[in-house]
């Protein structure tokens, strides 16, 4: 349908920079999340592109044109809200046809659009409602439901699931994937959740302080983060500090970790300190006689059902969480022996240049 | 909720206590509105409470007297077009204010209801001076300035209250789909704050037709208000004919609250 690029954002208020360089690109048809904690930017930015918020630099552009100057009413951009923004004074038809009404649209054409809508996001039957009488969950329907029956250019979302139970959640979340992959809508999504961000997107942009830490398809924001927070922010994640490392060859280091000489992957260019990412999922406790990556001395665990949570204390001090089978004997203060995918282990720098 | 239950669920001699408390209040604020009505139907020749006996014959002696009826419907004309207007203004001034950030917005609020800071009968001879100022000393059209200028604070405070129960994300709402700024206006905005608007008009109304000090000194020649004339009656006669013009105009006004609340309930609000 569109590609839309954000480019160079600059965006303040008063004296505070909330947004400071942002650079994202969406291709015809994608869904780019933006992920990051609370406070980082990630609404600000769904504001410029939208047509709330004017960046102080930068530009939009849509298909290679700015659209800087256009108004929000004429940019033609589905919008779906946190609060759903649904208007309490109209019932669930009058709420879809509302931008239908303001084209002037004939009025069976409407209905015919409106119904749709409805049948797309299963509301069949609550037409007549007003918003207060129906459930969370089938507002936020309303609200997709709403934006799509325009046929957007582009979809924003800023953080629609945030205010639905963990059921209702998964339920949405597909259905939003589901509508956007088959209308071919491009999209911008806001959350803080990294679950959600990895589930749906083409695309993550993870912010930090008004910046774009990383951005990349999110595999790669999972296995190749380019600094802690970014592999921080994406899931559980184990962090061995190397004190020196030298490159071998391109992204090949050979360093010193948690008391063990290894050859690992990492962001290109390292020198001096860097931290070894290590996920938990990526380690186990070794076999009778298996040799073992790491040996240390398991000081908490926990059981949980479906597997055992352990925390090995290493030698120099560093510590490794990782899942252990749930029949496996594991007790506190018992010496451990941990086998790691090294494959799967990254070097990146604390904090990227 | 549950706090407040507790508190005054614990112990009856606080629910006792609280219960007279409101009776009092009640009694307080109703006796003079009693006083009145029951005076208006004595058929005695006194103000007095409580009346002897009934009769309508204060009621005939209102409407038969000239004075009265005309200050009466100027009243309530004057009354009529200052909810108006007011209410035009006050709609206006709100989304002003809504639109303005931080310390701008709070002057604006500060300015949009100097009227209520600034004593009655400084702003009656203030005005009064500048509408001879500019042609229309003792004028009903300055009479009537007079009257929006007071009347228009409470309009404001009114309408600005129900604006600001509406959240921003609707005017976004609406804008993304396409809507000017006059549509989100008129088909979102409009019918969310209507209640407020109907609350400032009732006040702008209620407040003009009881105004005496501004009346006074800006009244046209040969016109009075009804509160004007009543007071004029009141320093000659002291008959019941004023009870029966009080009970009037109370009901009066009590048609204009349950007219605009039934236009108002008819519209679906939140
Ligand atoms: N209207 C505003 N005035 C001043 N500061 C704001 C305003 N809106 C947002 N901010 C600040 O800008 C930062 C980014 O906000 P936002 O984009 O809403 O973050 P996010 O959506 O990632 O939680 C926050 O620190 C917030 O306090
Ligand atoms: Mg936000």
């Amino acid at each position: 349908m569109a590609t839309v690029e954000a480019i160079k954002l600059h965006k303040r208020y008063h004296d505070f920079v909330a947004l400071d360089d942002v650079t994202l690109r969406a291709e015809s048809g994608q869904l780019v999340t933006l992920l990051g904690p609370s406070g980082c930017g990630k609404s600000t930015t769904l504001r410029c592109l939208a047509g709330f918020l004017d960046p102080e630099g930068g530009d939009i552009t849509l298909d290679g044109e700015s659209i800087l100057k256009l108004p929000s009413n004429r940019r033609g951009f589905g919008v779906v809200f946190q609060n759903y923004a649904l208007f309490p004074h109209m019932t669930v038809a009058e709420n879809i046809g509302y931008g239908l009404r303001l084209q002037k649209c004939p009025k069976p054409d409407m209905a015919r659009r409106v119904g749709e809508a409805v049948d797309l996001v299963r509301l069949n039957g609550l037409e007549d409602r007003l918003p207060r009488q129906i459930s969370g969950g089938q507002q936020q329907r309303v609200a997709l439901a709403r934006a799509l029956v325009m046929k957007p250019r582009l979809l924003l979302l800023d953080e629609p699931l945030a205010n639905l139970d963990a059921r209702l959640r998964d339920e949405v979340r597909w259905l939003i994937r589901d509508l956007q992959q088959q209308s071919g809508i491009t999209a911008f999504y806001v959350t803080h959740d990294q679950s959600e961000a990895m589930a749906m997107s083409d695309m993550v942009a993870v912010m930090k302080a008004g910046r774009v830490a990383q951005f990349a398809t999110p595999r790669e924001i999972y296995q190749k983060p380019v600094e802690r927070y970014v592999a921080d922010f994406t899931g559980e994640a184990n962090f061995l500090a190397c004190q020196s490392v030298a490159e071998q060859g391109s992204g090949q280091y050979r360093i010193e970790a948690g008391g063990t000489v290894l050859t690992v992957a990492g962001v290109q260019g390292l020198n001096g300190r860097a931290e070894l990412l290590v996920r938990p999922e990526t380690l186990r406790l070794a076999a009778p006689d298996e040799a073992a990556d790491f040996n240390g001395r398991i000081v908490k665990c926990a059981f949980v059902g479906a597997s055992q949570l352990c925390e090995i204390a290493l030698p120099d001090g560093g510590t490794l969480k990782l899942t252990a089978a749930p029949n496996t004997p594991v007790h506190v203060g018992d010496a451990a022996a941990v086998v790691m995918d090294r494959a799967q282990a990254w070097l990146m720098p604390e904090v990227a240049p | 909720m549950s706090a407040a239950g507790a508190t005054f669920g614990s112990g009856r001699s606080v629910g006792l206590g609280f219960s007279l408390l409101i009776v009092a209040l009640y009694v307080f604020l109703l006796m003079p509105l009693v006083t009145i009505v029951g005076a208006s139907f004595t058929s005695g020749l006194m103000i007095e409470f409580p009346p002897q006996g009934f009769s309508l014959q204060w009621y005939q002696e209102f409407l038969s007297r000239k004075d009265l009826v005309d200050g009466l419907l100027m009243s309530l004309r004057v009354a009529a077009i200052t909810a108006v207007v007011t209410t035009v203004i006050a709609v206006m001034a709100a989304l002003a204010g809504q639109a303005m950030a931080g310390r701008m917005a709070g002057w604006f609020h500060l300015g949009m209801t100097l009227p209520l800071l600034v004593p009655e009968l400084l702003t009656a001879v203030g005005l009064l001076f500048f509408l001879y100022k500019i042609g229309l000393g003792k004028t009903v059209l300055g009479l009537q300035f007079g009257h929006i200028l007071m009347a228009f604070p409470y309009a404001y405070v009114s309408i600005t209250a129900a604006l600001r129960q509406v959240p921003p994300s609707l005017e976004e709402a609406s804008s993304s789909m396409g809507a000017t700024g006059w549509q989100t206006f008129r088909l979102v905005i409009l019918p969310l704050v209507m209640p407020g608007v109907a609350m400032g008009a009732i006040f702008a109304f209620i407040n003009s037709f009881d105004l005496y000090t501004i009346s006074l000194l800006l009244k046209p020649i040969g016109g009075n208000t009804l509160p004007l004339a009543l007071f004029d009656f009141l320093t000659y006669e002291f008959k019941p004919t004023a009870a029966a013009a009080a009970t009037l105009s109370i009901l009066l006004s009590l048609v204009g609250v349950v007219l605009v609340q039934r236009l108002v309930g008819l519209q679906r609000a939140f």
